[in-house]
């Protein structure tokens, strides 16, 4: 058995990762792909969690649910990457210098 | 009373997104699309009005669906208001979209079920319930915001808009699992009994207790991003100034407020226990903070604004300014008639907010011309002359926004002012009426080039464009406003109401 | 713990092997590096031509993207099918509710023609 804060620390690190990779990194799809490891950082608290509180399974319930609004979110999100390429010739976030103060 | 009637406004909404959206996929012409998403805006806020009448849901019906929705008159008024707003946004898009000519019919079905996710939202009585609520708006607001799909600056700001929002949705839902792992539930109202429980030792085993003030803080950030309060407030102009000007306006009002609702209900439902709300260790010294800083940072900065469309995005952070005020005197140091009198008044903030800024961004659409929106000041030089039916509005919801009597807006900050001096918070009022002096300023200044000020010789005249669609939003927000301002008792009776209900 | 040594154990032959080919060939192998031809992607065979990032057509995106949202859809019917019974007729029903949304927006997206991939 692997105790639970295990997978608590490496929740951890990898939502640290994606939170350094979204702020660091300057292409629109590494950052995509960064919140995405966030948010499955996030769905194994969950279920981790889910073992301390196993009599309602609401951790399990609740990443069912991330991983679809995070598939509508990844997938619209890729739609706007695209239209901004299309326009742009860059998927750098930098790139994005039209709206000013 | 059924559990169908008592559901009856997301029912609609849903009903009518979908249909919308079949619609759209059907037939060849788009322009009537905009009436069938006003009428289905209408008829569910019509709907939440007439439960609101009967004296709200009863309690036996409203249990059906606890904790993950919360039928209370609280969440009522707030379908009401976000109807209402949705009503005026998709009148401006059936104006505005023609003439710009993106007329495609999947923004009034995105409108709609972007709504829907703000209904969720305020009616939420769970994390769950409130993440779907919150990416089902944000998403379809999304997209909206992209609409313009030839024009670079609708990308960018649909890209910025995309990627803060869901990083900072991210931040919250670790937040969130932080708090379920502490407590063991991810219901707001249990979350509160566990976190005020003795029994339940939080208090005393310290990484409980680092667990669930880091878990609040996240949460916080999440909230505040989407309420754009400074410094989480980066993607407002940038989005605002690129999305078409009703989806700007659906942003405004509609995922505003949702907003603001959430936060009211996380914060003084989930977090209301003694501790969390303590101002020595808990939230209120940070929602304070956050208040002055998004003030004194969103009118320093509108100021300077030349774009039009970019000032009223700086004015709509600022207003959430003095919005989070009202959620500081809500929480009121636990005296239950300022805590009301805070709710009330950031509820009747909101419902006059709503028509008065979804007016400002209408008149806006009417001062452009084909194809090309009003941008700058001078392009509203002298429209006052030629155009007087599109100024004369123009001026009732900008002296509404500056909170000049007798335009509701007067009455909106009057009650965040009184119910932050109730509370003990005096320094706040007087923060918030220094601001709104200072907002003063880049309100009037519109006017002055509007009624003083004649177009340089050699531009080029923008030819104001006519559409039924937006005129009859800018009667109905028109009559509204001087509504609110000038009889502002009853709708103040319902908020309080509304204010009541929430626990 | 020690249900997963044989886990370990594998891992740690892999790894082992991994870093002894790696070793091998470059202690062993012929020491050649003056020559373009060993820097080219492929030694034999065609030349390669054209930039290193192919232009994907953009419906390959929008197929990826329209599959991805249903395919994740079917996520919700498995908690739905091993409680089905416990659920009963009510739960049929609201997952008929809920296959009947993404019938309407499957309707939509055919009959916007996104799912033809010559136009």
């Amino acid at each position: 058995m692997i105790p639970i804060p295990a997978f608590l620390v490496v929740a951890g690190i990898l939502f640290g990762i994606g939170a350094i990779g979204f702020l660091v990194r300057r292409n629109v799809i590494v950052a995509l792909m960064s919140i995405e490891l966030m948010l499955n950082a996030v769905n194994l608290t969950f279920v981790a969690f889910n073992r301390v509180h196993a009599e309602a399974h609401t951790g399990q319930v609740f990443a069912f649910f991330n991983i679809a609004v995070a598939a509508a979110e990844a997938a619209v999100g890729l739609a706007i990457v695209l239209s901004f390429f299309r326009l742009r010739r860059t998927v750098r976030s930098d790139a994005g210098d039209l709206l000013k103060n | 009373m059924s559990l169908w009637f008592a559901l009856s406004p997301l029912l609609i909404l849903s009903a009518g997104g979908l249909l919308l959206m079949l619609a759209d996929a059907f037939s060849e012409k788009h322009t009537d699309l905009a009436l069938g998403a006003f009428m289905t805006f209408a008829s569910a806020g019509i709907f939440a009005v007439a439960l609101w009448i009967m004296g709200g849901v009863p309690a036996e019906v409203a249990k059906l669906v606890a904790p993950w929705i919360v039928l209370d008159k609280f969440t009522l008024f707030f379908m009401a208001t976000l109807c209402l707003g949705g009503a005026l946004s998709s009148l401006l898009a059936g104006g505005y979209l023609p003439e710009h000519g993106l007329d495609r019919g999947e923004f009034y079905a995105l409108m709609i079920l972007s709504a829907i996710g703000g209904v969720l939202l305020v009616a939420a009585g769970d994390f769950l319930a409130l993440f779907i609520g919150l990416e089902t708006m944000s998403i379809g607001v999304y997209a909206m915001t992209s609409f313009r799909r030839t024009n670079p600056r609708s990308a960018e700001g649909g890209m910025k808009y995309y990627l803060l929002g869901s990083f900072a949705a991210a931040i919250m839902l670790y937040g969130f699992a932080l708090m379920y792992g502490a407590t063991g539930t991810t219901a707001l109202a249990g979350i509160r009994d566990a976190l005020a429980s003795g029994s339940f030792g939080y208090a005393r085993d310290p990484s409980r207790l680092t667990t669930v003030i880091i878990a609040m803080a996240m949460i916080l950030v999440g909230l505040a991003f989407k309420i754009s309060a400074v410094p989480f407030h980066m993607w407002t102009p940038d989005a605002y100034q690129g999305a078409p000007t009703p989806a700007t306006a659906f942003m405004s009002v509609v995922v505003k407020a949702a907003a603001v609702a959430t936060a009211m209900r996380v914060l003084l439902v989930a977090f209301g226990d003694k501790f969390s709300s303590s101002w020595g260790a808990g939230w209120p010294p940070v929602v304070a903070g956050l208040a002055v800083a998004t003030m004194v940072v969103a009118n320093l900065i509108a100021i300077r604004q030349e774009n039009v469309k970019r000032m009223l995005a700086y004015s709509s952070i600022a207003h959430a300014g003095y919005l989070l005020i009202g959620l500081v005197a809500a929480w009121g140091h636990g005296d239950p008639s300022a805590s009301r009198n805070g709710k009330a008044a950031i509820l009747f903030y909101l419902l006059q907010y709503t028509v008065t800024q979804a007016g400002a961004f209408g008149a806006l659409i009417l001062c452009g011309s084909k194809g090309k929106e009003a941008v700058s000041y001078e392009d509203l030089a002298g429209l006052g002359r030629r155009n007087p039916a599109v100024a004369l509005p123009f001026t009732l919801f900008l002296l509404s926004l500056a909170g000049i009597p007798p335009m509701s807006g007067f009455f909106g900050k009057l009650f965040i002012f009184q119910s932050a001096i109730e509370g003990g918070f005096t320094w706040l009022a007087v923060i918030g009426l220094l601001n709104s002096v200072l907002a003063a300023f880049y309100y009037l200044r519109v006017l002055v080039f509007l009624y003083m000020k004649e177009p340089q010789p050699g531009a080029v005249e923008a030819v104001p464009m006519k559409s039924g669609y937006v005129t009859a939003a800018m009667v109905l927000a028109s009559a509204l406003v001087l509504y609110f301002g000038l009889m502002p008792g009853r709708s103040l009776d319902m908020a309080i109401s509304a204010a009541q209900s929430l626990m | 713990m020690s249900a997963y040594v044989p886990m370990f154990l594998l891992f740690a032959v892999a790894a082992t092997l991994v870093a002894a080919f790696f070793l091998l060939s470059t202690y062993m192998g012929p020491r050649n590096k003056g020559e373009p031809e060993h820097n080219t992607p492929y030694e034999c065979g065609s030349e390669s031509s054209g930039g290193r990032h192919i232009r994907l057509s953009a419906k390959f995106y929008l197929t990826a993207i329209l599959f991805v949202v249903f395919d994740i859809e079917g996520v919700f019917l498995y908690p739905w099918a091993v409680k089905f019974r416990s659920l009963g007729l009510a739960g049929l029903v609201e997952m008929l509710g809920f296959l009947a949304v993404l019938v309407v927006g499957l309707v939509y997206v055919w009959k916007k023609g996104a799912l033809e991939w010559e136009k």
